[in-house]
């Protein structure tokens, strides 16, 4: 065209072109739900309606079986909703529900597609979780010399909380030790590209903080000191000041702000597809589709992690199963006290820059920023949501975030959500992380993030591959090993948005 | 000519694209009037920025998306003309003919992988960052917010029928004659469907017909609700319905009722060519809808082409309406790629050689519309794509849940008019 080479657009929308389907399929994005997270193709305004039957042919001929052509979860809405007109329904008149589509999803039930592939007979390390967490470990402990790394995942990657997620990484917390691990993160996500040769789309656009009274006011002013004794470049703003940063919002609807500017946002699914690609490259196996069914253990170890696929006999197991890991946890007869909760989230039509700082409001939840493809990303925690893994999506909140969200930022009434959908945080009674030994002596958990998993995982991984390859162990792998949760006195993360 | 002679179709007032004045009439969607005068490149896609126009012509596809009064993202092919209408092409530099970032199509002709763009060195990583989020996000956010939607309220219907085509038409009929107060709901303007091609099929139902049910509902009580877009169910005990009514500023209606009947049809897929994403390629049931209603010649030479088992019907009848308007058509079969630079030029066949053409008509076998089927607790058969597990009869996709029509698989006009009259007929019976 206009004497360039041709191109064959299968989703035109996202430009997506039958070689980006190929060249997925040839990295192993076999079935339709992970080839719309490689290559993004049913993401845009037509939200996969004139492309998922041109992908799932061009997949077929490719050699893909029925299992991995079932067109991928249906997410609400079916038709653009305006955020303003959202708004005009009463959210008290809708309960705490399930949500749609009803369970399972596709790619994630009976019918998921089935790996040809047969599993490895024996690994040294096992980890249960192919999210951000499992993912991230096994690439550093290949980079260290311990290839020998099977991962575990029951559905696709990307198929849990670290596909699901709004991608906001700050630095902004109130202990010292978070602090530093989220800056070493961030720190590991400005070298990502360079370093695994994959996009991550780090963009530190600052993360705003709203104090919409004088008591949460109190707890930024609180924590900037903490954050300037840390070394952070965390400001406070007044609500004109703020208005230099994010001038679409309504200064009446706060009274202060907290503004660090080496905050910002990344997309999370290349994040995924980069360290499985490396991991994989340096000799570590990632297995989707298998699901752990129980383990072997012989006195104070575990032996071997059996599957619906086959047993693998390994050294070390880790648990970095995410929402699941009290289920993996189980299996194992370890008792741990995570609540996986739902959170909902959901994205409007692609617009051009218009807000740099991801925006979080502190009390109701609310949070938002603009993806780098130009969507606004954000959700909202709701009090009433019961502890359970449920990841529907319900009206009641599209009408509970547009309500916050169209008051705080009235010119957004006039965009559209396109599309909804939920995850589940991993909540601790502390919120803080499991991590260290539990129930065995080579039963390691990595995992109660509390929905921060995402932007802790670059930090974390490191140092637990670290300590697993015999190097220095890391105070957190003592600090929040399960056994405090038997001492009195708890120390809680109180920072959680969303 | 690119309207047919009569005066039903002649320009009443104009609209403007990129500030210049387009000819229109008023009530016609923005697309035909551009496309009436002889424009369909009206965007640019957002990656490469390549050229893109009108293609369903039926507000599925996301090809001719334009700022309308201020507004970013509109289906051209959904909006009305009126008076004065200002259209905006976006993502552009100098317009959507003239785009300067074309260049990206070209810089970029083996593509572009935002995985492993630019990560040879952090500067240029972070060059690449900061240009691309300039370069990506389709329209401006709008000048100034909408005025406030009125309070939405609770609404109770007897059945609620999504889709106003052969099959939601007889779902209406049958569910009005059992005496229903029934809401009828279609995203398009105008009540029909596939019979708004106007084939004139043997055993379609008669012309008056689709005006009948109108009547018929409205004489029940019941509502009929046409350019309003069913958003969803939401589970919450009883079925759900939100329903965005497009009006200014847009209204969200919630609705219950006892049963629910999706005859949402399917989702015309654009054709597997080289460059078939061109402006001027069209899904030739909204081309002959175009045709019947508007009375628009999209172009000056045409090719019909069959893809996904195409359709014999509709393809004779691009062929035989415009030749009557005195544009040449050719019947393709096999073709690898389409030509051309802001619009079709050519069409290149498999067997080499090629037809001239500046218009192209795609049928064939859709994507069944399933996304509020499926989230209605429709489930999809592991061993077919996008097909329904049916109840024993055939109709039923979830409890009080029905469907009927292409939604279901390829049918007729008559026969998706008479299953929709089935599963009105078990939504009455409750």
């Amino acid at each position: 065209m206009g004497g360039g080479v041709a191109k064959r657009i299968l989703c035109a929308c996202e430009d997506v072109t039958l070689d980006d389907v190929r060249h997925a399929f040839e990295q192993g994005h076999r079935d339709l739900e992970s080839v719309k997270r490689y290559t993004g193709f049913g993401t845009g305004p037509c939200q996969g309606a004139s492309c998922v039957g041109l992908v799932a042919r061009a997949l077929a001929r490719l050699g893909a079986t029925p299992a991995e052509l079932a067109p991928f979860t249906a997410r609400p809405p079916a038709a653009e909703l305006p955020l303003g007109a959202l708004a005009a329904l009463d959210p008290d008149a809708l309960p705490v529900v399930p949500g749609v589509p009803p369970e399972p999803e596709v790619g994630l039930g009976e019918e998921a597609p089935r790996p040809s592939a047969s599993l490895p007979p024996q690994a040294r390390v096992v980890i249960v979780g192919g999210g951000i967490m499992g993912l991230g470990l096994a690439y550093q402990l290949a980079r260290r010399g311990l290839g020998d790394v099977v991962v575990l995942d029951r559905g696709y990657l990307n198929a849990g909380a670290s596909g699901r997620n709004g991608g906001g990484v700050r630095a902004q917390w109130t202990t010292p030790t978070m602090i530093r691990l989220a800056r070493r993160s961030i720190e590991r996500m400005r070298d990502f590209a360079t370093e695994l040769g994959v996009n991550v789309w780090l963009r530190q656009g600052g993360y705003l903080f709203l104090a919409p009274d004088v008591e949460q006011a109190a707890r930024l002013e609180r924590n900037q000191k903490v954050h300037e004794r840390e070394g952070l470049r965390t400001r406070l703003l007044s609500p004109r000041e703020v208005l230099e940063v994010a001038p679409e919002l309504d200064p009446s609807r706060f009274v202060a702000a907290a503004y660090n500017p080496d905050d910002g946002t990344v997309f999370p699914w290349p994040f995924l597809y980069g360290y499985a690609a490396r991991a994989q490259e340096l000799g570590a196996r990632v297995c989707t589709f298998t699901r752990v069914v129980g383990f072997e253990s012989a006195g104070r170890r575990l032996t071997a992690v059996v599957t619906d696929r086959g047993s693998i006999a390994c050294e070390t197991v880790v648990n970095a199963a995410g929402a699941w890991s009290k289920e993996v946890a189980s299996l194992a007869g370890v008792r741990t006290p995570n609540r996986p909760t739902r959170h909902e989230i959901c994205v409007t039509g692609p617009l051009k820059p218009w807000l740099d700082p991801l925006v979080s409001v502190l009390g109701n939840g609310l949070y938002f920023s603009q993806s780098q493809r130009g969507e606004l990303v954000g959700g909202m925690g709701d009090p009433d949501e019961p502890e359970g893994i449920e990841q529907g999506s319900t009206l009641r909140f599209l009408v509970r975030y547009a309500r916050a969200l169209t008051g705080l930022a009235p010119i957004t009434a006039a965009i559209p959500v396109i599309r909804q959908w939920a995850g589940c945080y991993d909540v601790t009674p502390d919120n803080n992380p499991i991590l260290g030994a539990a129930g065995f002596d080579n039963f390691l958990q990595l995992h109660g993030f509390v929905g921060h998993g995402f932007m802790m995982a670059p930090a974390v991984t490191e140092a637990m591959a670290e300590w697993m390859t015999g190097g220095a162990k890391d105070e957190i792998f003592d600090r929040f090993e399960l056994s405090r949760f038997d001492q009195p006195d708890l120390v809680r993360e109180d920072f959680i948005i969303g | 000519m690119a309207r047919l002679d009569d005066p039903r179709f002649a320009p009443d007032c104009e609209i403007t694209f990129d500030h210049r004045r387009v000819p229109a009439r008023a009530g016609e969607s923005v697309a035909a009037a551009l496309l009436a005068a002889g424009r369909a490149l009206v965007a640019r896609s957002p990656k490469y920025h390549r050229p893109r126009g009108p293609f369903c012509l039926a507000g599925s596809c996301g090809s001719c998306l334009a700022r309308i009064d201020g507004q970013p993202n509109r289906r051209t092919c959904r909006v009305p003309c009126r008076p004065g209408l200002s259209v905006e092409s976006q993502n552009t530099i100098l317009g959507a003919d003239h785009d300067l970032l074309a260049v990206v199509d070209r810089i970029y002709a083996r593509g572009l992988d935002h995985h492993t763009l630019m990560t040879g060195s952090r500067l240029a990583n972070r060059a690449a960052i900061a240009v691309s989020r300039q370069l990506a996000g389709l329209g401006k956010l709008p000048a100034a917010p909408p005025a406030p939607s009125p309070p939405a309220v609770e609404e109770r219907f007897d059945a609620v029928v999504v889709g106003a085509g052969p099959a939601g038409l007889g779902a209406a009929e049958a569910l009005a004659a059992a005496g229903r107060r029934v809401l009828l709901v279609d995203d398009a303007p105008v009540a029909g469907g596939r019979l708004r091609a106007r084939l004139g099929l043997p055993g379609d139902p008669p012309g008056a017909w689709v005006a009948e049910v109108l009547q018929a509902v409205h004489r029940a009580g019941g509502e009929v609700a046409l350019a309003s877009a069913a958003a969803g169910f939401w589970r919450d005990g009883g079925p759900l319905l939100g329903v965005l009514v497009d009006a200014a500023p847009p209204r969200l209606r919630a609705i219950r009722a006892g049963s629910i009947v999706l005859a949402t049809g399917t989702h015309p897929q654009p054709p597997d060519l080289d460059d078939g994403d061109l402006p001027g390629v069209f899904a030739a049931r909204g081309l002959l809808a175009l045709h019947a209603e508007h009375g628009v010649i999209p172009g000056a030479s045409a090719a019909v082409l069959a893809e996904n088992r195409g359709d014999e019907e509709e393809a004779e009848a691009v062929v035989v309406r415009l030749a009557a308007a005195g544009v040449p058509v050719r019947r393709v079969e096999g073709a690898r790629a389409a030509r051309g630079t802001r619009r079709v030029a050519a069409l290149l066949l498999d067997g080499g050689g090629e037809v001239a053409c500046d218009t192209v008509a795609v049928t064939g076998r859709g994507l069944p519309a399933a996304d509020l089927a499926r989230l209605a607790g429709a489930r999809l058969r592991p061993d077919a794509f996008a097909h329904f597990e049916l109840s024993a009869d055939g109709l039923t996709l979830a409890p009080g849940v029905l469907g009927a029509g292409e939604l279901l698989g390829p049918r007729s006009a008559r026969e998706a008019a008479d299953e929709g009259r089935r599963a009105g007929e078990a939504a009455a019976r409750g």
